[in-house]
């Protein structure tokens, strides 16, 4: 609990460290003024670090403070809901154009369907799924000439 | 029942997709083809592919279908590197960013990988300055920017580097005057270029000749030259730049290329059919409204256009003192 | 105003078939402006075959109304589901989704909807007797008013953050840098880009509004999907109260003009409109703190602001054939493809064409709001699918919808991240709003701060040298020390000490 109330700081400090850092290897500019890409960035990183170290110490200070939302964050299935949902759409970027949008449609909600929905209702799921993804097919690439793979 | 009618469903749904892979035949094209639109619905390279489509499939010109597939992404880099890693029933819009954005250090695909198959069309460049300008030709402003580069603000879009920006890089070098050290502020697009100038927040402009003609005729800006070899019909009180003592042509041209290693066959096919396409009514109907002027040249001469092209803006993208 | 071509112009609009085409579009656009993801430009740029062949007045006539079909659809799922499709129907979401929550989603949708038709017509009545004066007006705006503009939608943004300030300002710095990935205009060098071509455009503002909202709401909600199974969610009536209306009233007829003049501006639009009416009317209000809770004005004068923002958008299009917006310039590019070339040159040679275009409007407007009420009781029922089948439905419809803007699976795994960050973002009470905002003035903002500088030659005089400008400067300073003013002076007052958590 305590772990994940500070993580969010820390990611934030780290972020806006990362753009500091990458604002000054910013390469310079040939035409114009040589500097101007860079005032900007690095007057934002600086800024947002330094908003960030205050956030972190405003997390550290509340540190004993229960929260209801990160607590409901870990509880349960929560977590394994989340990250399973990434990791399916994560699947679905690698297979769409290599079988096509129909298939993978079909397998991505599908499987988040029987995930999310549960097992026992596999008829909906698949019923759902598949009218879906083809309502979907139809009317984005037939209807209104999207290409998709 | 349900489970078996569902089963049906997906064994239909699958074949459905399979069918088309099957039946080759030994004449090109075998399949469905693709022209790639390195760009979103809606843009200038999008409508070119769509129009082509069009002029293709309601001529009857080619026997299997063809779809336009949008890349965008890179100014065409997506798109290009894409076409690079498909077969020969798959082509794409170029300009020439094809050249530049190598030549800027942006993209590693250079104009050679990639098979050149026609130039379609082009439009012209045009300087325009605002109808209260102290610029009377396009002679005084050079004059001007002799004395001091930095005194004229210049708007062009949608960034440096672009035929916007390098046909007055052009143009400063034959004249003699230094184009890295001239002012620019760089708008979003040619929209954006000509409301700057409307609203007298830039002293000059070039841009693609539609963004300002009809601005002209109405009397809102003045363009005080054109990139055309000569003068150009509805506009034949607009001098060209060698007129005003600039030795300078400057097309912005479009046209479209396929993957590298095609066949002699294929090309020649695809001579064939775009030598025809671009006499259809639909296509010409498309270069009127948009302004463009036939600027056709096939396979053969569009390698040799290009090789010169490629020459050219190597020597701009130079001059331009973008890359160091 | 020249009354034969306008008479003429009414004429032509009310001819059978451009009626259709109306109906139509305003059908088309609410549809797909209520998909997440899919907003206005794609719905018009995705269109643009089915207009080829078409008579041009056809086509001008299917494109805008397709493009304020959308405006009155794109709230519908920020309202609903708190997913919207586009900028400016971020701030829909403010309190339309509260009052959604609290079972008054069948009233936001009507006044929504009654609140989208009142400032389109305001606008379309302003087009029809402003359209030549405000063009010029528009011509006024240099870099320098420009970049107030952006900063005065960023002081408005502040505002939002009231009571979290610290996190406000972190989220809205993010949006910013976020707004600096790819090509800087100016000078063509590449930031941020790790070498990977597509990012070199920049990051699209909407994959960002797709992965917070849509799946970082669906994720959010995995917090408590196994909690609130068997309760039935109350979706109230279908029509708003007359205190509602009361409340509403003006809010909407402040909005409609405000967003209409700078929905004119090019480049602004309707996202900055309705930040800016939303912000107003939360600083004159009487009940501040009812904003966000679900307050119906704070729902109701966004929504006119932006439906009048997108007519306004249609002034420099049409006098002086410039796009103010990306919508525009999707439909400028399919106009000239048919012929018609929408400048300076249009009114005075096809006058009609432009006539019949203001007033298809009017009856784009009638019809789309009879449309959309008739849906609200259609659209309630989406509440009642169970939530474990419409949140995959949903992340399926972000997917497609990221697709659409850059046919990229690259695009995916940045709407996964920002789908996770939302997450995150929401989990540890971040306001959102200024993210995306933020993301969406930032670049335009940074490119016009350095053009007015270049053009005055680093002199920062420019930023009040003319009327306009100071004009705005000044707004920009109530706008960020209003709020500041009335709190302390309220503190005072109420004595009330433990409220300083704020910085």
């Amino acid at each position: 609990m305590k772990a994940i109330k500070l993580a969010f700081p820390i990611v934030l400090l780290i972020i806006s460290g990362i753009f500091l850092i990458a604002s000054f290897n910013v390469p310079k500019a040939n035409l114009g003024n040589p500097n101007g890409p860079l005032y900007f960035p690095i007057g934002l990183s600086a800024l947002m670090l330094i908003f960030c170290i205050g956030y972190f110490f405003q997390e550290l200070k509340n540190l004993q403070k229960e929260d209801d939302y990160i607590r409901l964050l870990i509880a349960g299935r929560t977590p394994k809901l989340i990250i399973v949902t990434v990791l399916l759409g994560i699947g679905y970027a690698f297979i769409f154009e290599q079988t096509g949008f129909l298939i993978a449609t079909i397998l991505f909600l599908g499987a988040l369907l029987f995930f999310i929905n549960g097992v026992k209702k596999w008829k909906a799921n698949i019923i759902v799924s598949l009218c879906f993804s083809f309502i979907t097919w139809y009317a984005f690439s037939q209807l209104l000439g999207v290409s998709l793979p | 029942m349900k489970k078996l009618s569902v089963l049906l469903l997906v064994v239909l749904l699958l074949s459905a997709c399979s069918v088309g892979n099957s039946g080759a035949n030994k004449e090109f094209p075998t399949k469905n083809l693709e022209l790639i639109a390195p760009a979103s619905p809606g843009g200038g390279w999008d409508l070119t592919a769509r129009s082509m489509q069009k002029a293709m499939r309601d001529n009857d010109l080619v026997d299997k279908n063809i779809n336009v597939v949008n890349k965008p992404g890179g100014g065409g880099e997506t798109g290009w590197k894409y076409l690079k890693s498909k077969d020969s029933h798959h082509l794409a819009i170029n300009s020439s960013l094809v050249l530049t954005n190598e030549l800027l250090g942006q993209s590693d695909l250079s104009y050679e990988d990639f098979t050149p198959i026609a130039t379609l069309a082009t439009e012209w460049q045009a300087l325009a300055v605002p109808v209260d300008s102290e610029y009377e030709s396009a002679t005084e402003l050079m004059e001007q920017l002799e004395s001091d580069p930095k005194s004229v603000k210049i708007g062009v879009g949608p960034g440096l580097g672009n035929d916007d920006h390098l046909s007055i890089v052009q143009a400063a070098g034959e004249y003699g005057v230094d184009p890295a050290q001239l002012n620019f502020l760089v708008y979003e697009g040619g929209g954006d270029v000509v409301t700057a100038l409307l609203g007298g927040h830039v002293d000059a402009v070039t841009t693609s000749l539609s963004e300002v003609k009809d601005q002209h005729l109405a009397g809102k800006l003045k363009i005080l030259a054109v990139s055309s070899e000569e003068r150009l019909e509805d506009l034949d009180e607009v001098p060209t730049w060698k007129e005003e003592g600039v030795d300078m042509v400057f097309p912005h041209w479009r046209g479209i290329m396929g993957p590298p290693d095609m066949t002699e066959e294929e090309i020649a096919y695809w001579d064939e059919k775009i030598k025809e396409m671009v006499k259809t009514e639909d296509w010409q109907k498309l270069v009127k409204n948009n302004n463009w002027e036939d600027f056709y040249k096939d396979s053969e001469e569009s390698k040799k256009f290009m090789k010169e092209q490629h020459e050219l803006y190597e020597k701009l993208v130079n001059d331009s003192g973008l890359v160091k | 105003m020249d009354i034969n071509s306008f008479i003429n112009g009414f004429m032509t609009s009310l001819e059978p078939i451009n009626i259709m085409w109306v109906i139509i579009g305003g059908i088309l656009g609410t549809v797909v402006g209520m998909l997440p993801g899919l907003g206005p430009a794609t719905a018009v740029a995705v269109l643009i075959p089915v207009t080829f062949g078409m008579e041009p007045v056809s086509a001008i006539i299917l494109m805008a109304a397709i493009y304020y079909g959308a405006m009155y659809g794109g709230s519908r799922s920020s309202i609903l589901l708190n997913t919207p499709g586009d900028g400016s129907a971020i701030a829909a979401t403010f309190d339309g989704y509260p009052m959604a929550r609290k079972g008054q989603a069948g009233q936001a949708l009507a006044i929504s909807a009654v609140a989208s038709f009142i400032g389109g017509i305001m606008a379309v009545i302003g087009f029809i007797f402003l359209a030549m004066p405000l063009a010029d007006f528009a011509l006024k705006f240099g870099p320098a008013e420009y970049f107030l503009l952006m900063l005065l939608t960023l002081s408005a943004i502040v505002s939002l953050s009231l009571g979290r300030m610290v996190k406000g300002f972190i989220a809205m710095l993010l949006g910013l840098l976020l707004s600096t990935v790819g090509i800087d205009t100016q000078t063509g060098v590449y930031r941020f880009t790790m070498g990977v071509p597509h990012l070199s455009d920049g990051i699209d503002f909407l994959i960002v509004i797709i992965g917070v909202y849509a799946i970082g709401e669906v994720l959010y909600n995995f917090l408590t999907i196994d909690h609130e199974k068997k309760e039935k969610k109350e979706v109230g009536k279908i029509w708003f109260t007359k205190e509602q209306w009361k409340r509403s009233k003006w809010p909407i007829l402040r909005s409609g003009p405000l967003g209409f003049i700078i929905g004119v501006l090019p480049g602004a639009g309707g996202s900055i409109a309705s930040m800016i009416s939303y912000s107003t009317e939360k600083q004159i209000s009487k009940k501040p703190e009812e904003f966000g809770e679900g307050a119906v004005e704070g729902l109701a004068a966004p929504e006119s602001a932006n439906n009048a923002a997108s007519v306004g958008a249609m002034i420099p299009l049409l006098t002086m054939g410039i796009p103010g917006s990306g919508t525009t310039a999707v439909m400028l590019g399919a106009l000239i493809m048919l012929g018609l070339r929408p400048g300076p040159l249009l009114f005075e040679n096809q006058p009609e064409i432009a006539w019949t275009l203001i007033n298809s409007m009017f009856l784009g407007n009638i019809a789309l709001v009879i449309v959309n009420i008739l849906l609200v009781g259609l659209l309630i029922k989406i509440l009642d699918t169970p939530a474990k089948v419409l949140y995959p439905i949903i992340v399926l419809l972000a997917f497609i919808g990221t697709y659409t803007l850059s046919y990229n699976v690259i695009d995916f795994f940045l709407l996964l991240i920002f789908g996770v960050f939302g997450l995150f973002m929401k989990v540890f009470d971040f306001p959102i709003a200024p993210l995306v905002l933020a993301l969406i003035v930032g670049a335009d903002m940074e490119q016009n701060f350095r053009k007015a500088l270049l053009s005055s030659n680093g002199s920062l005089d420019i930023f009040v040298s003319t009327p306009v400008s100071i004009g705005l400067v000044i707004l920009t300073l109530i706008s960020l020390f209003y709020p500041l003013v009335i709190k302390a002076f309220k503190k005072k007052k109420s004595n009330n000490l433990d409220q300083s958590s704020t910085p």
